[in-house]
Order: structure tokens, then sequence, then C-alpha cells
């Protein structure tokens, strides 16, 4: 015991040794500094790389993106480009029937807005309530609950690519299920190549990649709420029904919140994981936005940076919206606390 | 009506026995206190009473009804909680009628009777806030209110002061008492603060491990301690214990030889010591007074005085180490140091066996 301690000491005293020594080495040149830069100045000093970073792979490319916006041609460099104003913003939003994507413009685009939007109703909704109940179901006393916590939580670990392969592997047309299916005597479909199953493939794809991250949310929430208000509750025979709608959910509203908001935000940038398990197919059933800027911007023939990057600051512009709510939301005053 | 009985009630949580054999009889509109040191099983029993858990053991009859496995609803019993569990989201209002509703009661009697509860408990002006709003005490109102307006056969109560500023508990103590005087409804209150105890108690239930050390009135239990831990429990400031040793016993009792010091009479049944039976004798530090000249009394030296004008506390130690605290009235001019002796008076002296049991007949 004295041993293990003796050792601790003398390793801690090492340790302080060798940190002094360092802080000795660049003392003198920060003092020099801030002797010259002044107190504020060394605040700037230790943001600088930081703000580098972040400037050089977020700001600046925002900008460049929005001056591409700006111009129109295939030429790949900014100095090549002819600047052409809103052009590609008027051309994106040219329908003659709002309606039909066909009557647009770019067709494309709308037809990826609108299942885009579609996407997101359903992916969100379903998930939501997926996650809601995995949740209650988690937050009941289950045995092995961390196990099966572990179990919903992990394909939130895999990346996207390895999601959409592993689906696709399934998925195919000699795929998993469809020998499972067929062993059951069951005629096989041809998942992915299916406009509708592709798009339920899609939907039902990224709820499984995603939902343990939000269900892990809700279950903290539910776990933060007062024992003892489900048991005021009981004593005052409260229907389960009741308890969820009176007192669980309307307790749970803000994680809620955060949630809709988070998962919103993801479920309009969906690209990876459906791109690889369909490539947007069949047809353009599963195309969606980030696809579609993908495709006009780098992948297609005659590809055209100018509009994909308008299409991108529209998009940006729906995702600024989303996360400034996040921000309101975030800050509002949770109940739960109140009643501890 | 509303008499809660338990017969032979013990619980446990897997391995871990909490409550052992509990037979209890809690009279019609009585005022029982659960009283105990932390972690004794106070909230156990009263959960089990509440229908909150089952015991593992053993029966609860509510005006002879077995209700052992009731629901918690249906035993029609009210419960205000340590923590007043209210429903955060609701308005003082909502969390007083979200209960009534439950029983789909007509609207105009759930008005009538939180404007009822309202009245006795003047929460009236906070019927329409959040209890984020509130103050503890207000709180506190409200989740008694929330008990009331069920008009429950009997209300159970954990430690619900214990949030509140010393002060607030003071005055709150007082007006549960006067609650309990109004609606003559049974209650059972748990606490582990024996002065709250004292005061409110019709009858005072003492818990230590699971187990019921005794059941009386406060002052049976002042007076009378069936134990060691009850005349330890029970009283402010603590009881002085010191080690004796019986001799002679006969008649109206026996001497009793205080650390080789001092030789005390002790009224006691002498048929229930032997010789040299070694024996612990209490006595409380308000009924310790300086021995007077040539009384055969207890030396002691002073290690701290605290003056508090009408009376002195005097932490002294005896000779065998033992610490012993004397109440003194008056104002005294000891230093610390000083030797001094104290007298012991028969009546006030209280005997325990090796076991801890009390010597002195009931
Ligand atoms: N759900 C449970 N599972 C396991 N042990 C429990 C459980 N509830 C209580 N206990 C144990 O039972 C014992 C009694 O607990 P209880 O809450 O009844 O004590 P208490 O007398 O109310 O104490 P306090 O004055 O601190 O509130 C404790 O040792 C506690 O650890
Ligand atoms: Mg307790």
């Amino acid at each position: 015991m004295s041993a293990i301690s003796d050792i601790g000491d003398k390793t801690g005293a090492a340790l302080a040794a060798s940190v002094k020594w360092a802080a000795g080495i660049i003392d003198p040149p920060l003092r020099w500094l801030q002797k010259k830069a002044g107190f504020n100045g060394m605040a700037a000093f230790f943001l600088a790389p930081n703000m580098l970073i972040f400037g050089i792979f977020i700001l600046v490319p925002m900008v460049i993106n929005f001056a591409y916006s700006m111009t129109g041609g295939g030429a790949l460099f900014l100095p090549d480009r002819v600047f052409v104003g809103g052009d590609q913003y008027g051309r994106l939003l040219t329908c003659s029937d709002y309606s039909r994507p066909i009557t647009c413009t770019e067709d494309q685009f709308w037809i990826a807005v609108r299942n885009t939007a579609i996407f997101v109703v359903v992916q969100v909704g379903l998930m939501i309530v997926l996650a809601l109940t995995t949740a209650l179901v988690l937050n009941k006393s289950l045995r092995a609950r961390s196990f099966w916590r572990a179990v919903f939580f992990f394909p939130v670990l895999l990346s996207p690519v390895v999601v959409g392969l592993i689906w696709r592997w399934i998925l195919q047309r000699q795929g998993l299920l469809n020998y499972i299916l067929f062993q059951f005597g069951i005629e096989p479909t041809v998942w992915l190549t299916d406009r509708f199953w592709a798009f339920v493939a899609a939907v039902g794809v990224s709820i499984w990649a995603h939902m343990g991250f939000y269900a892990l949310i809700l279950l903290a929430g539910l776990q933060a709420i007062p024992k003892d208000l489900y048991e005021a509750a009981e004593m005052d025979g409260t229907r389960p029904a009741r308890v969820f709608w009176r007192i669980t959910l309307p307790l749970l509203g803000p994680n809620l919140l955060v949630v809709l908001v988070l998962a919103l935000i993801r479920a309009v940038q969906i690209f990876d994981e459906v791109f690889v398990l369909t490539g947007g197919g069949p047809g353009t059933s599963t195309l969606f936005i980030t696809q579609y800027i993908y495709e006009i911007g780098f992948a297609s023939v005659l590809r055209n940076p100018g509009l994909a990057a308008a299409a991108s600051i529209l998009m940006g512009a729906v995702l600024v919206v989303l996360t400034l709510i996040q921000l309101g939301v975030g800050r509002r005053k949770d109940p739960k606390e109140a009643a501890k | 009506m509303s008499q809660i009985t338990l017969t032979g009630v013990g619980k446990s949580f897997g391995a871990v026995q909490v409550l052992r054999n509990i037979d209890l009889d809690i009279k019609d509109g009585e005022f029982a206190v659960f009283v105990g040191p932390s972690g004794c099983g106070k909230s156990t029993l009263l959960r089990l009473i509440a229908g909150l858990d089952t015991p593992t053991l053993g029966d609860i009859r509510i005006d002879n009804a077995d209700v052992t496995r009731t629901p918690a609803a249906d035993r029609g019993l009210a419960m205000v909680f340590q923590s007043y569990a209210l429903y955060p989201h609701m308005s003082v209002k909502q969390n007083l009628a979200f209960g009534l509703e439950n029983s789909r009661m007509p609207k105009a009697e759930i008005e009538e009777r939180i404007t009822e509860a309202a009245r006795m408990l003047e929460i009236g002006p906070y019927l329409d806030r959040r209890p984020g709003q509130l103050s503890g005490g207000q709180r506190q109102r409200v989740a008694i209110g929330r008990a009331i307006v069920r008009n429950p056969v009997a209300f159970l109560l954990d430690e619900p002061l214990s949030n509140l500023d010393a002060e607030l508990r003071v005055s709150m103590r007082a007006e549960l008492a006067a609650l309990h005087k109004r609606l003559k409804t049974t209650m059972i209150y748990v606490t582990h603060d024996q002065i709250e105890a004292m005061t409110l108690a019709d009858r005072i239930v003492v818990l230590r491990d699971g187990r019921i050390e005794q059941v009386g009135a406060p002052l049976e239990l002042y007076n009378k301690p069936a134990n060691r831990f009850v005349a330890g429990f029970i009283g402010a400031p603590n009881m002085n214990f010191l080690p004796a040793k019986v001799e002679e016993p006969g008649g109206e009792g026996f001497f009793a030889d205080v650390l080789g010091e001092s030789r005390q009479a002790v009224r006691a049944n002498a048929a229930a010591v032997r010789a040299d039976q070694p024996i612990t004798l209490g006595i409380r530090p308000q009924h310790l007074r300086l021995a007077r000249e040539n009384e055969d009394g207890v030396e002691v030296e002073v290690n701290l005085v605290e003056a508090l004008g009408s009376e002195t506390v005097v932490h002294t130690t005896a000779g065998n180490g033992d610490p012993v605290l004397a109440v003194l009235q008056g104002q005294r001019p000891f230093n610390a140091g000083d030797r001094i002796t104290l007298g012991l008076d028969p009546e006030n002296l209280h005997a325990f066996d090796e076991t801890g049991l009390r010597l002195q007949g009931n």
C-alpha cells in the first residue's frame, strides 16, 4: 500500500518537474508577447489557431460558394467563370406550375425537393414515435437494460457508407431478405428497384441508423422526470394513458423538441447511406437535395457548379432557420428542473 | 372511520430485509408518528401502507378490510411526499384537480372542494401559479391541499417539513396540528426529527433497523423508555449513560455502584436483577444537578461551558472517559478543567440491563 503510494508520489513529482521545465521554456516568450500585445491581445493569440481552421474550412468556403452561385458556365475555377447575378437562383425557382415538378426548368431539383419533403415528414415522424417507444420500454425496469440500450445505440456508431452497404447486402435482389422470404415460400421482391419499396428502404434504413441516438436523448429525459410524480399519480388512481398524456409527454416536451429539430436538420441533409443503398433510384424515386447538388456540381457530364452552389445556398437557408429554432428551443426553461 | 392494522409485516428488497415482523394498530383519528434514524425503514413502512410497495410478509388492513394487495388508488389514502411531487407543468389549481378528475367527479364539486381547501390553507391567491413560482412553504401547502381535496380516510406524510427552514418548520408544525384537530382524520407522519414527533404525535412509533422498538404516547416514551435505544433517541439533548453494577438487590429496588465511585439507589424490580450484574444507568442532562455537600455523586471534569442565560450547558467527562452532558438551571461560573460533582435523583434514573432493556417495570 505504502509502496504504491510511494510510486504514485514519485511519478507525480516527475510529472510536475517536466511540466515545470516545459513551462519554464515557453514562459519568457509568452511574457514578452503579453507585454507587446496586451491582455486582450493574448486572448486573440490563443483563439487564432481555432479561428484559422474555422475560417479556412468553413467561413471561406461559404463565401466562395456564394460567389460560385452568382456565376455560370462549366469552368471550375472562379476567375474563369462568368458573372450571371441571380440567374442560377432564377433557373432553380422557375416553374410554370409549382405543383408539378415536370413543368420546372430544373425539374430534377424540384423532384429532389419534393422527395426530400416527403422523406423529412415520414422519416422524422416515424423515427420520433419509434425512438419514444424505445425509450419508454427501456425506461421500464427491464432486465439487461444497458445491453438493450447498447443494441439500439450501436447503428449510430456505424459510418453511413457501412450502413448503406449492409442494407444493400440485405435488400438486393439476391440478398438476405429475399433468401429468408424464399425459405418461407414467399415470392422474392426486388426491393431496391421498386419505386415504392426503394423509398421505404431509404426511410427505414435511415431510421435504423439514427434512431438510437434520439432514443438515448429521450431516455435521459424520461429518467430526469422525478419518480415521485408517478407515485403521486398512482396514489390518485391515474390511468396509464392519462399519465402518459398529462405527465410524461408534457415533461418530456423540451427533450422532444430538441429531438425534433435535430432530426429535421439531419433529415434535410440525407445523402450518404441512401446514395450507397439506392443511388437515388430507381429513376429519381430516392433522389434527395444533397444528391442533386452533388450530381449537378461534380458528377454529371454537363456539370454546373453555379447551379449546385445556388441550390446549396437555398438548402443552407432552410437549415439556418431550423438551427435558429433549435437554439431558441435550447434556451427555454425545462419544467423538470422546477420539480426538483 | 379508519383504523389501520399491520400484522407481521415484513419487507425485503432482494436479500436485504428492510422491515421485520411489524405489528401495529393505528386508531381512527389518531396522529401517529414514525420516528427513527435514517435508513431504519420509516419511508418503506409508509409506502407499504400507501400501496406503493407490497410487503413480502404479513398483511395490512384498513377498517378490517385486507388491503395488502389492493392498488394504492383504491385504499382511499392520500400521501404528501417529502419532495411535494407537485406536477411542475400544471397550475396549482390543476394540481389540486388532477386526482379528482381521475374519478370523473362533476366539475362543480371539484371546484367546490378546491375552493374549500384553498380557503383552509390560504393558497387562494396562488391558484393560477405554477409550483415553480411558489415559495417552499406555499408548495408545502399545495401538497397538503392536494391530499385534502381527495377527502382521504387517512393522510400519509413522509417528512413533509424537512425541506423548509427552521422557522417555517415550526409554524407549519403548528398548522398541521391544527389541521388534524379540525379534520379529525387519521394521520401517519414520518420524521427523523424527534421534536416534531414529540409535539405532533398522539402516539409515537420508534423504529430501528426495520423493527419497532417502542410504541407509546410522547411522554410515556420520555418517562419510561422501553430500552436504551429509545431512551437515547427521545429527548434532547440525548440521555447520558453510565456503566454501573448491581449491589444488594432487595425490597423496593437495589443499590448500584456507578463507576466504582458512587453508590446510587435505583427504584426497580429487585427480583429481576442479581448481585454484581453489570447494568447501564441513564439520566437526562436536565435531570442532573450539582451534588449537595457530602452527597454521594459522580465526579466529572468540565470541558466546555455554554452559558445560555437561563441555563448552563456543561460538557464534561466522567472518570471512565465517557462524556456526560449536564443542563444546569441558572448561570454557573465554571471553567474548563474544573472538577465538579453531579447529583443523581432516584426518580430520574433509568436502569437498563446488559441487553439494553429497561429494568424498571412499566
Ligand atoms: N427500492 C429499494 N431497494 C433496495 N433497498 C431499499 C429500497 N428502498 C429502500 N431500501 C433500503 O431500505 C432501508 C430503509 O429505507 P427507508 O427509505 O425506508 O429509510 P428511512 O427510514 O425512510 O430513512 P430516511 O430517514 O433517510 O428517509 C434503507 O437501508 C434502504 O437502503
Ligand atoms: Mg425516508
